[in-house]
């Protein structure tokens, strides 16, 4: 275990030291956020909906934010096997699908919290109808981010699944971009999930994207009460144990079949 | 003409020699149809709940999106060598065999790289527009086909123009300037909904210093017959040029740039 955590640690201190990164991209993000805001408003004037306008403008803002979570962040694995060096890593001690997850949540952890933290003030500082409201409640606050905890363990679960296919094939950038597609759009990045026709709403609540972020941007916001939040929480444990046993499996297959590209 | 010669010459080499491994082509060809039509079904879904945007109907953001979509993959599929792979050059010193031949450097950063892959997001941008003419019921003249192909060529100079900021920056820098992009990609993303979508600033952002507008928008409302501004006709005719304006003098700033150019060795 103290492997795994000093794994993490070492993550976690590689992903600080990109701060001038950071500041593009967030410098960016915001400008996207900014975009998408605009649209929706000048939407909103013509047709006001059930949901209140700061509902979706928080919703926006919180996506924006917490982006680098969704995206696929490892690109070293696919040098390591076109190279051969992941022969080095199958010499570790270690179980590697834990190797690599453990990778891959650190990454996510500090590369979205980075970056989170500057967009998330400036958006409490827009104005109302424009920025980020307020949590809806102290519960809401506080189960969100239990919810946001899991959604971080599951969408790591899954860029592990991901990676799995990566080792199957030499070029796997077509299936890498639709899969990380299929996470764009599924976890509300594209567009709010909440803007989504609502009978489909209600099938995408339960697939495992709308885990990571729009469940705890629902309990934020008040979408969804507290009351609410502990058959959320069940959801996204469900998920995290199935994603788990699912990439677990997978490695375990892949690596029987792995080879080693020589030179 | 010697010179387009040998640009159509290498497109199709380029073309070409993407085509060698076919699966991987297809995968990514689908991936970025997949992508392009996720963009296109936010937009319906919009229009699905709001049904529309301030004076805008539901064809008329169909068209404007697939304006710019047909508008800026173009770009992406032949001018590849400027908006993709400079920063790539530059890091690795290839552009220094630019220089020894007898042909202008942009002509061969441009012959150098093609992207067949975005082909399938041209065809969701085509049938965007398509949809869009069908339920705006626009009515074509020899005039308006003249317009639409003048915009988007136009549109082409820009965005080429906006992407060779970033080569600019790069050839002082050697590290690629991802900042630059956001005017270059969130153009892209805002200027997919009419420009009147937006408060001032990004209004005067997108009129002005990148002025998706006046290439895309402002011929394009007037195919639609819902001119953005009362301006007299012939003036949809000229402010496309502003596009063509915008990459020449980015086109000097870069040659001013050239001259500073330090090879990274190899």
């Amino acid at each position: 275990m103290r492997a795994y955590l000093s794994t993490f640690r070492l993550r976690r201190r590689l992903e600080l030291q990109y701060r001038g990164a950071v500041v593009g991209g967030v410098v960016c993000q915001i400008f996207f956020g900014l975009i998408l805001v605009a649209i929706y408003r000048a939407m909103y004037l013509g047709k006001p909906q059930a949901m209140p306008l700061s509902q979706i403008t928080s919703y926006v803002w919180l996506q924006q934010a917490f982006f680098r979570m969704l995206l696929a962040s490892d690109p070293e694995l696919l040098d390591k096997i076109r190279t051969g060096s992941i022969a080095y890593d199958l010499c570790r001690p270690l179980n590697l699908y834990g190797f690599y997850y453990m990778r891959i949540l650190a990454q996510k952890m500090t590369g979205s919290l980075m970056r989170a933290v500057p967009m998330l003030i400036f958006a409490f500082l827009l104005p109302e109808g424009w920025g980020l409201a307020l949590p809806a409640s102290p519960a809401g606050l506080a189960w969100s981010l239990a919810a946001l905890g899991l959604g971080l363990l599951c969408v790591s679960a899954l860029e592990n699944i991901t990676m799995g296919f990566t080792m199957r094939t030499l070029d796997s950038r077509g299936m890498q971009a639709m899969l990380n597609l299929l996470m764009m759009t599924f976890a509300g990045n594209i567009l709010p999930l909440t803007l989504f026709p609502d009978s489909w709403q209600r099938v995408m609540a339960w697939l495992p994207y709308a885990q990571l972020l729009d469940a705890p941007i629902r309990l934020y916001t008040g979408e969804k009460p507290p009351s609410a939040a502990p058959g959320i929480l069940l959801i996204q444990a469900g998920w995290i144990v199935i994603l788990t046993g699912i990439g677990i499996l997978f490695w375990q297959k892949n690596q029987k079949r792995i080879v080693i590209q020589g030179g | 003409m010697d010179t387009m010669k040998l640009y159509v010459h290498s497109m199709r080499m380029q073309m070409k020699s993407q085509m060698q491994y076919p699966l991987s082509f297809l995968m990514q060809t689908i991936a970025q149809l997949v992508m392009e039509g996720g963009e296109m079904m936010a937009v319906i879904l919009l229009v699905n709940r709001f049904e529309r945007l301030n004076r805008w109907e539901a064809g008329d953001l169909y068209f404007f999106f697939g304006l710019m979509s047909v508008t800026f993959y173009l770009t992406e599929c032949f001018g590849r060598g400027i908006t993709g792979n400079f920063p790539y050059l530059i890091r690795t010193g290839q552009l220094d065999t630019f220089l020894a031949r007898p042909r202008g450097i942009l002509t061969q950063v441009l012959c150098s790289a093609a992207d067949p892959r975005r082909i399938t997001c041209i065809a969701v941008g085509v049938a965007a527009l398509v949809l869009g003419c069908r339920m705006s019921e626009v009515q074509w003249t020899g005039g308006k086909v003249l317009l639409m192909a003048e915009a988007v060529l136009c549109g082409s100079c820009l965005i080429l123009g906006l992407f060779l900021i970033e080569a600019i920056f790069c050839i002082y820098s050697v590290k690629s300037v991802e900042l630059v992009n956001a005017l270059t990609y969130g153009g892209r993303s805002a200027c997919e909904y009419p420009i009147d979508t937006f408060p001032r600033p990004l209004r005067i952002l997108f009129t002005v210093l990148a002025p998706f507008a006046l290439t895309l928008q402002v011929p394009g409302s007037v195919i639609l017959g819902k001119p953005l501004y009362d301006w007299p006709e012939w003036a949809a005719y000229l402010s496309p040029l502003s596009g063509v304006i915008a990459f020449l003098l980015i086109w000097l700033c870069f040659r001013r740039a050239m001259r500073y150019y330090r090879s990274t060795g190899s």
